[in-house]
């Protein structure tokens, strides 16, 4: 995890969003992915 | 929902298998703990999950590095007792790299120690639920499945994923695997799970499916053990590399000198020299989009 940030530093996931995964259904998973693209625009930008 | 109440799969990338954490009204348990690097995570995790219980139990499907790399850390944040395979007990109690598979691999594993051991056939309580563990050797000899009859769920380890299966490292060494992945597909067929939950990627309910894809790969592989150890050595170089994230050229020959089951694979079913194997090895990962080679360069890529 990045401290700073408190993402997964492979996944850019929250420990909340990766605890909630494996029970998750495919619009959480879908909104979870669409938030992944934004942090990686955000952190190349 | 298609897992009951009291499971939680956490599902990471490949370097770390999926961790199970059970939490029962009277027990919690997490199966499988992941790699040493995602240990820290892996607490993180189940510490959140746990919202202040206990974590009393930890129980591995097998011996391996991505399933058992997080055993030492977690067990000495949590005190969790840890339940293994009883066959593994002797080699764990004197912590012998050489029959573990740490050092054959290359991979890291911190030491630890156990409470309990878990026999083919015992049952064991978590999440409320009864589960019955089944040997599933072929993979790795000793490794255990955990049934639970009734709710019809398959804690598979790397016996079954939802395309393929573990590496069968024993063929490597010249010891039977082939023979043993096909009883333990039978094993699984015969069990009609309604739902996998493997120890990498996502549960899955197409077991049929996945079966069918595990059946072909295993005729495929079995057919000349050559093609298992070329699927061997791109695996093992693959793990290397997600867990290095970039290495030179000229270490990935380095590890076709050293690893001992590289080198074992290169002795007995692909003669030729480290330098042309690492080379042969590289190209195939970066045919297959796994890899990519830069100004002698290996960078990981998924």
């Amino acid at each position: 995890m990045v401290p700073a940030t408190g993402l997964c530093e492979g996944c850019m996931r929250t420990i909340d969003e990766i605890v909630a995964w494996g029970r998750a259904d495919d619009d959480y998973k879908r909104a979870v992915w669409a938030e992944i693209r934004r942090r990686e625009a955000r952190m190349f930008e | 929902m298609l897992l009951p109440a009291s499971m939680r799969v956490f599902e990471r990338g490949w370097l770390s298998a999926n961790n199970i954490l059970f939490i029962g009204g009277d027990d919690t348990t997490l199966v499988d703990t992941g790699y040493v690097t995602h240990a820290p995570q892996t607490l993180a995790l189940v510490e959140h999950a746990l919202q202040g219980r206990a974590l009393e139990r930890i129980v591995n499907t097998h011996l391996h590095s991505d399933h058992c790399g997080g055993n030492a850390a977690l067990r000495h944040a949590l005190g969790s007792r840890i339940a293994i395979p009883v066959f593994e007990a002797d080699k764990v109690r004197v912590w012998d790299e050489d029959a573990l598979s740490y050092r054959a691999t290359g991979q890291q594993c911190p030491r630890f120690t156990f409470d309990e051991t878990i026999a083919p056939g015992d049952f064991l309580t978590m999440g409320d639920l009864s589960w019955q563990a089944l040997a599933a050797p072929g993979h790795d000899p000793h490794a255990l499945l955990f049934w639970c009859a009734q709710q019809g769920i398959l804690i598979a380890g790397d016996a079954l994923w939802q395309n393929g299966f573990g590496v069968i490292f024993p063929e490597l060494a010249g010891e039977p695997g082939f023979g043993e992945v096909r009883a333990t597909l039978d094993l699984i067929a015969s069990l009609e799970p309604r739902l996998v939950v493997p120890g990498h990627g996502a549960p899955f309910t197409d077991v049929d499916a996945a079966l069918q894809r595990a059946y072909s790969r295993l005729d495929y592989l079995s057919f000349d053990p050559v093609r298992n150890a070329e699927n061997s050595v791109k695996v093992l170089l693959k793990f290397l590399l997600i867990e290095r994230r970039t290495m030179p050229l000229a270490e990935v020959e380095n590890l076709f000198e050293t690893v001992p089951l590289l080198v074992l694979a290169r002795e007995r079913f692909l003669p030729r020299s480290p330098a042309e194997l690492a080379r042969w090895t590289v190209q195939a990962l970066e045919k297959a989009g796994a890899a990519s080679l830069r100004e002698d360069m290996l960078t990981d890529s998924s």
